[in-house]
């Protein structure tokens, strides 16, 4: 009848189909499938052998580990209600009001963030630990203060610095979406400013409270580094995982504690997205943006407020980098840079910060390559709609999985050369065995470990990439791989840019998922902080927190130069009247 | 159906449906498009139309159906080898290739040497009125110029099918009108078959060959722009295509009498009303008369006494929307020609006579 065209089948659909169906495999083995082996390991005991809950009853039997519980859960909550109180506050000063310097304290606020929690607990120690600079009042000069660093106001303080600036980052996004015209409105029909903020404010940025909130308690929650330096014997979960493994070689209990660990979390990123899923936006696309008016009394509150964060922040830092340069602090306080040889205690010279910058440089090029093409399979294709929404899933998820566990559950199923199948007498050899005692794994759990953040960002990018190019490159017979190379990337690229500085800046200053992982003979620097710390050479400590900081601080000023080339180049695209 | 002598079927869509899950978008569709027509698929928003257009494009699947595009069958083919060119609502040009490039972005993927795709492009260029404009990035350019360039990306392949998706929507009423011709122009010159989603009715009306009226997943009505104007043949139709008053009341098939509550409407022979007693009555505005107010109306025929309850004016004529006494909430729209209106001197609260032409009066089959 008619002439049946025999070219039904196209390559392009496959290739993707495979690609999807590739992509699923590596989350899969990357994300889920190594926290089998921890959960298993949580039911043996440490001669593998299946032992049902006694793990688990042990555990709430012992008063000590669950003394821990009690206490990470105050931390984490303790933590939550100021970061994002003070997050809030911040966050409106930068968008709602007309606060002096607004562009200074914008960049200065996320300062912290390239500061190791590790480094801002040992610069804590420097201003309020035993010899610190406000507990001995300056070297004796004034008289001094001491706030019992060492403990639950130690782990209360860093965790918020680590924290703070997280909550800022949503909250201020929150808020920049606004609607002039609301306000507006109220103001004609006479509302208060207290029912403004009530009815318009707050219900505008609810998502964005309440996904700092669970952001904070899941960081703050599952956070090693501070408690390990000022933690003092205020145990909290994380640092217990770590002396059952690191000290007693307890793999069984140490899997069992990443459960109680991971169980909080998880129920947390679950309520956290089932709230989100209701997000709708209450701001169109039509909307003018608020212009805050002068007011001198909220303004100079605000400057005050912003001005004492940062003065802390900054103090921090500067307590770390002048401990870095102080030889025998407080006995001797003249400069030197003998801290910087770290040739007394672990021996490992600048080894360690040499890796960890490899490290960071493998973490961003690979890492930006696998989470953006995963986010681009997600977001831009038709095919197999029920295995892209599985690893959109997968990529959501390792926000609510802390370090530590990401870290067990990688040595649990990298270390295997093979898998035996359960009831059957049957060995499969696991390829990724390969990557045990390599560099390879550090980027890995890396990747893993920073993956949800990046791959947001990435989503959110591609979204707003209109779906119909794909539409229009295969009405024009142009296979879409190449529309990916020519269009999607060129237009993606300032948040290419991001997510590879994002992972550099993270991936330096991570402790918790490589602890467990890193081969004895490629030592990291973030690790080397822990034992200098442990072995009594804070200075040490401080002269490779100070490299790192400055490291990640040198990459972000390569990224901002270079994204303002690139938008300056792409403003030709976006905004036509600057040409 | 063979519209003239010479033109044949290019494209026959045979018993189209599309459902997602539960809920049916297109019903058995059956449509034959010429060569070289211009065709509009016309209907409000959710009709099915942008589906069904998708659909023919391959970048969506129907679930049930065939298409035969030139004597091929290509039902189950993927877009990237269908034949046609598309133009989107929102253009889709690529924002970060200039005017030219994104013109020869389907050609570079063939293997054209370099010259042909200038040339070619070129011609493009110059076929849309964009030759000084190749240099520039589609943010540079106005919102018609975009238009051109994707009509002319749309044409690089040399389509035998072009597919427009409301592709005048986001203009401005004087543009809009503008590109209408240009794009009709340019159809006929090349005699490219040609199917175009819109729901504005002056659009479809002004430059399709035939425009295909659909609702709620089905069709309508196909027809010439004339025909649907002059014998549309479901109430949905004929308010959709202009405007038409439909009055609900009994038919009584004998007398050819319409009851309208109290009053009774002669209608003319016609043998095609076969349906029960409860039907429509449809006339449009344009052909009621005014009469202006007389003493012994039951002598005429077809006339209602009513008062005016608003008066718009729309340039040439005057609308009216008068009411009976007896039914205050349904409004009749009336058209007057503005000499008529001012030498009357009609103004809100007037009572007048109005005069339903039993020649133009139509009779639809109540669905209700």
């Amino acid at each position: 009848m008619y002439f049946k065209k025999n070219f039904n089948k196209s390559f392009n659909i496959l290739l993707l189909r495979i690609l999807i169906i590739f992509v699923f495999i590596l989350v899969s083995f990357f994300i889920i499938i190594p926290l089998l082996p921890l959960f298993l390991k949580s039911f043996s005991d440490n001669k593998n052998n299946f032992i049902g809950l006694e793990n688990f009853i042990n555990y709430i039997q012992n008063p000590s580990l669950t003394q821990s519980f009690i206490n990470s859960l105050k931390v984490a909550i303790t933590t939550t209600f100021f970061s994002v109180l003070i997050g809030f506050i911040y966050a409106y000063a930068l968008t709602r009001t007309r606060l002096p310097l607004k562009k200074f304290f914008n960049t200065f606020s996320l300062f912290s963030l390239y500061i190791p929690p590790l480094a801002v607990a040992i610069g804590l120690i420097y201003i309020f630990g035993k010899q610190g600079l406000i507990t001995q009042g300056f070297f004796g000069t004034i008289p001094g203060f001491d706030i019992n660093l060492y403990g639950f106001n130690g782990i209360i303080i860093g965790e918020i610095f680590y924290c703070f600036p997280q909550a800022l980052i949503i909250l201020v996004s929150a808020l920049n979406l606004s609607d002039q015209r609301l306000y507006e409105a109220a103001e004609s029909l006479k509302a208060s400013p207290l029912r403004k903020f009530l009815t318009i404010t707050l219900p505008n940025i609810k998502y964005g409270l309440m996904n700092s909130f669970f952001i904070c308690f899941i960081l703050s929650f599952t956070d090693f580094g501070v408690p390990k330096v000022v933690g003092g014997n205020f145990n909290v979960l994380a640092t217990d995982i770590y002396k059952q493994v690191v000290g007693q070689q307890n793999f069984a209990m140490g899997a069992t504690i990443s459960i109680y660990l991971l169980v909080p979390s998880i129920l947390a990123f679950l309520i956290d997205k089932n709230f989100q899923k209701n997000e709708a936006s209450l701001i169109s696309g039509k909307s003018i943006p608020f212009k805050p008016r002068k007011n001198l009394i909220v303004d100079s509150i605000m400057f005050i407020f912003c001005s004492l964060i940062l003065i802390l922040v900054i103090g921090v830092f500067s307590s770390i980098v002048l401990a870095s340069l102080i030889k025998i602090w407080p006995y001797d306080i003249s400069l030197s840079l003998q801290n910087f040889r770290f040739s007394n205690v672990a021996g490992n010279g600048y080894e360690p910060y040499f890796n960890t910058v490899f490290m960071s440089i493998y973490t961003a090029i690979f890492g930006t390559i696998f989470v953006f093409f995963t986010a681009y399979l997600v977001e831009k294709f038709k095919p197999l709609k029920k295995i892209r929404m599985l690893i959109y899933f997968f990529s959501t998820l390792p926000i609510a999985i802390p370090g530590l566990v990401l870290g067990l559950s990688y040595i649990l199923f990298f270390n295997k050369p093979s898998f035996s199948v359960p009831f059957l007498d049957f060995q499969i050899f696991n390829p990724f065995s390969l990557l045990y005692g390599t560099m390879g794994i550090l980027v890995l759990a890396n990747i893993i470990h920073f993956f949800t953040v990046c791959f947001i960002s990435a989503t959110t990018t591609l979204k707003q990439i209109d779906k119909e190019f794909e539409e229009v490159s295969e009405s024009l017979k142009v296979p879409f791989y190449k529309t990916f190379l020519r269009i999607t990337i060129p237009l993606s690229l300032p948040t290419i840019l991001e997510i590879g500085s994002y992972y550099f800046v993270n991936s330096m200053i991570t402790v918790s998922a490589i602890i467990f992982l890193y081969p004895a003979k490629i030592p990291v620097s973030s690790v080397s902080i822990v034992n200098m710390d442990d072995a009594g050479d804070t200075a040490s400590a401080a002269a490779m927190s100070t490299l790192i900081v400055l490291t990640s601080l040198f990459v972000r000023l390569i990224y901002e130069f270079t994204s303002r080339n690139v938008s300056k180049k792409s403003s030709v695209w976006i905004n036509p009247l600057e040409t | 159906m063979i519209k003239k002598e010479g033109s044949f079927k290019y494209l026959e869509i045979k018993n189209i449906s599309k459902n997602f899950g539960q809920t049916f978008v297109l019903k058995n569709i059956h449509l034959d498009v010429f060569k070289g027509e211009f065709l509009c698929l016309l209907g409000p928003s959710g009709c099915g139309k942008t589906t069904l257009l998708r659909i023919i494009s391959g970048l969506e699947r129907q679930t049930n159906g065939d298409i035969v595009q030139d004597g091929l069958l290509i039902s189950n083919s993927p877009t990237e080898k269908r034949d046609f060119g598309i133009v989107f609502q929102s253009y889709a040009l690529f924002p970060n290739l200039n005017a030219k490039q994104n013109i020869a972005y389907g050609l570079e993927n063939k293997k054209i040497n370099k010259k042909e795709i200038e040339k070619r492009t070129n011609n493009l260029l110059r076929l849309v009125g964009l030759e000084k404009y190749s240099d520039q990035f589609p943010s540079q350019l106005s919102g018609g110029q975009q238009q051109r360039v994707a009509l002319a990306r749309a044409m690089a392949l040399s389509p035998g099918l072009l597919l427009l998706d409301e592709p005048l929507s986001a203009l401005d009423a004087q543009v809009r009108s503008k590109l209408r011709n240009e794009i009709k122009l340019i159809q006929k010159k090349l005699n490219l078959t040609t199917i175009m989603v819109t729901h504005d009715q002056t659009e479809a009306l002004s430059m399709a060959d035939r425009v295909v009226v659909m609702e709620r997943g089905h069709i309508a009505q196909i027809g010439t722009p004339f025909e649907l104007y002059k014998n549309p043949i479901t109430p949905f139709v004929a308010d959709f295509i202009g405007k038409m008053n439909l009055l609900k009341g009994k038919y009584d098939k004998k007398n050819c009498v319409f009851y309208y509550l109290n009053n009774r409407f002669l209608i003319s022979q016609n043998t095609e009303y076969s349906f029960l007693e409860n039907c429509l009555l449809g006339i449009r505005p344009e052909d009621i008369e005014i009469i202006k107010f007389r003493k012994n109306i039951e002598k005429e025929e077809n006339i209602l006494r009513v008062k005016i309850k608003e008066i718009t004016y729309l340039g040439t004529i005057f609308r009216l929307i008068v009411v009976l006494e007896s039914k205050l909430e349904e409004n009749i729209f009336v058209d007057v020609i503005s000499n008529q209106m001012i030498s009357n001197n009609l103004k809100i609260g007037d009572f007048i006579d109005i005069k339903l032409k039993k020649e133009k009066i139509k009779l639809f089959e109540s669905n209700l």
